[in-house]
């Protein structure tokens, strides 16, 4: 039996596709929570059908258009801050050795700090508003982008430079046509980590605070055993986290085509 | 003499932009109100006061409990069940979208559901860092088995080999690097987990210090409590790459 049961034998495989496979798989779980919910758990539970009922009138209401318009809007702008600044700190810690030997190490101790520890005093320095909020985003999401530029920027070949440096390029010149270009795909692993590390950040900041958004939206609705409401909510949040990803290693290999991906996203 | 002068010279930046850093923390510290910003000289006897009263120690001990519970159960549960998707190929080809789906959900808004579902006790806050934690080690050792060359196995099985023997010769050898790599990534989600579940499940350990203390503006007992995290965070994190790097001869 067991070594009938072997792997990457082709009989196997085109049996049945993968497709099949999966839709497969994903009515078995639903089924599986369908049932063990109705079981054993309190009916105000989510259960896939009561999420799917509630996902028509939940989708058209104001306060989740609302919220969800609020969560977006912050994560976005949250970003784009990080992005600007990270970049150039990285390129200051890739670019320059006494800058890699002066921020390094606050660097490496934010980014291995869980984000978490700081909202209570980010509550307490911008009160319960979207600037905590913000600021969150902002911590949340910068360092993975620096800490990756900083290595693009570290792995620009020699020979480029030296090549550059031969045509008598200027420094702005070499910055601008050669190192951002070649860390680009460094940046774009940084930016996908970031993104769902920001989306975290906006969450448990409206968690923390209680400002509206899509955090707030399923706590409000957990609270009040509105769980199929509630999840709705996640399974946005899902779809923005795996969007991400997908968008990402899209344009990697639409745009730097000359790049073979790695391992080194985390 | 001279190599270690000049190992002294590399390193000055590093201890300068460290003074830097205390100087600058101190000046402003001691320029805000103390309910906001504590300077580093408060933080640090603060830091001793909690020592000493044992109330540090014992809180950073609960949260070390919940935090190794969570990874331990994770890796108990990760690398078996990986390995499994690793060797039973449709079962993987069935279920890997979903776990890349959940892998890349923010998963802390589940925690209001685990909270109206299971309640306080320790057990809930386990499963948030269990949930945190497992994926990473899942979505990597599928990566792995993803990886492993056909021809590995056909050799192996045209050499007569067992079931057991392949696993043990080829495919966790094979996988068990890139485990290596979830369980690194693990460690640093567990530990986000962890304060997550102390913040929004019941307060307890780092986490309900850190609350009741910024409730008290105690600002100087908050800090010492982010600089204690800080500083398992970067040992643990330092060995997780060691971990991986350790492992990481393997890969073929």
């Amino acid at each position: 039996m067991a070594i009938s049961s072997t792997l990457a034998t082709p009989r196997r495989a085109l049996f049945v596709g993968p497709t099949v496979l999966r839709i497969v798989a994903g009515i078995v779980i639903l089924a599986a929570w369908e049932i063990v919910v109705r079981l054993f758990a309190p009916s105000y539970v989510a259960t896939p059908s009561g999420v799917a009922a509630a996902f028509p009138s939940v989708v058209v209401s104001a306060p989740f258009l609302v919220a969800l318009g609020q969560t977006l809007g912050a994560v976005a702008e949250g970003l784009a801050i990080a992005i600007v600044c990270g970049t150039v700190i990285g390129l200051m810690m890739g670019r320059s050795a006494l800058g890699e030997r002066l921020l390094r190490h606050y660097i490496n101790a934010c980014y291995a700090m869980p984000m978490l520890v700081v909202l209570p005093l980010f509550s307490l320095w911008f009160g319960y508003t979207g600037a905590a909020r913000l600021a969150t985003i902002v911590f949340a999401a910068i360092f993975s982008i620096i800490v990756s530029v900083a290595d693009g920027a570290r792995s620009v070949p020699k020979d480029y430079l030296e090549v550059a440096h031969s045509f008598r390029a200027g420094r702005m010149c070499m910055l601008f046509e050669i190192v951002l270009p070649a860390s680009m795909p460094y940046f774009l692993a940084g930016l996908r980590l970031a993104g769902g590390r920001a989306l975290i950040g906006a969450v448990v900041a409206e968690f923390f605070t209680a400002i509206g958004g899509l955090g707030y939206f399923i706590l409000f609705n957990s609270r009040t055993f509105h769980h199929d409401e509630a999840f709705v909510a996640v399974l946005f949040l899902a779809a923005f986290g795996v969007a991400v990803d997908v968008l990402i290693n899209w344009s990697t290999r639409r745009f730097l085509p000359w790049y073979r991906r790695d391992d080194k996203a985390e | 003499m001279n190599r270690r002068r000049t190992a002294l010279v590399r390193q000055a930046p590093f201890l300068l932009s460290l003074a830097a850093g205390a100087v600058l923390w101190e000046i402003v510290g001691r320029n805000t109100n103390a309910a906001f910003m504590a300077p580093l000289s408060e933080t640090l006897v603060r830091m001793v006061q909690l020592t000493l009263s044992g109330e540090l120690p014992r809180e950073a001990l609960s949260s070390a409990a919940l935090f190794a519970t969570g990874l331990g159960l994770a890796i108990v549960v990760g690398m078996p069940f990986g390995l499994l998707l690793a060797r039973v190929k449709w079962l993987r080809e069935a279920l890997d979208i979903y776990i890349m789906v959940l892998y890349a959900t923010p998963l802390v808004a589940l925690i209001p559901f685990i909270l109206s579902i299971f309640g306080f006790g320790f057990w809930p806050k386990v499963l948030v860092v269990f949930l945190f934690a497992v994926f990473p080690i899942l979505y990597n050792t599928i990566e792995g088995a993803r990886s492993i060359k056909p021809e590995l196995i056909e050799v192996a099985r045209s050499y007569r080999s067992r079931e057991w023997a392949l696993w043990r010769e080829v495919m966790v050898p094979y996988t068990l690097p890139f485990t290596m790599t979830g369980i690194r990534q693990a460690i640093g989600r567990a530990l986000v987990g962890m304060v997550a579940a102390e913040f929004f499940l019941s307060a307890t350990g780092l986490g309900q210090l850190i609350m009741t203390a910024t409730q008290n503006f105690d600002t100087a007992a908050v800090f010492s409590a982010v600089l204690l995290i800080v500083a398992a965070g970067m040992i643990l994190m330092r060995l997780g790459v060691a971990l991986e790097a350790r492992f990481a001869k393997w890969r073929g």
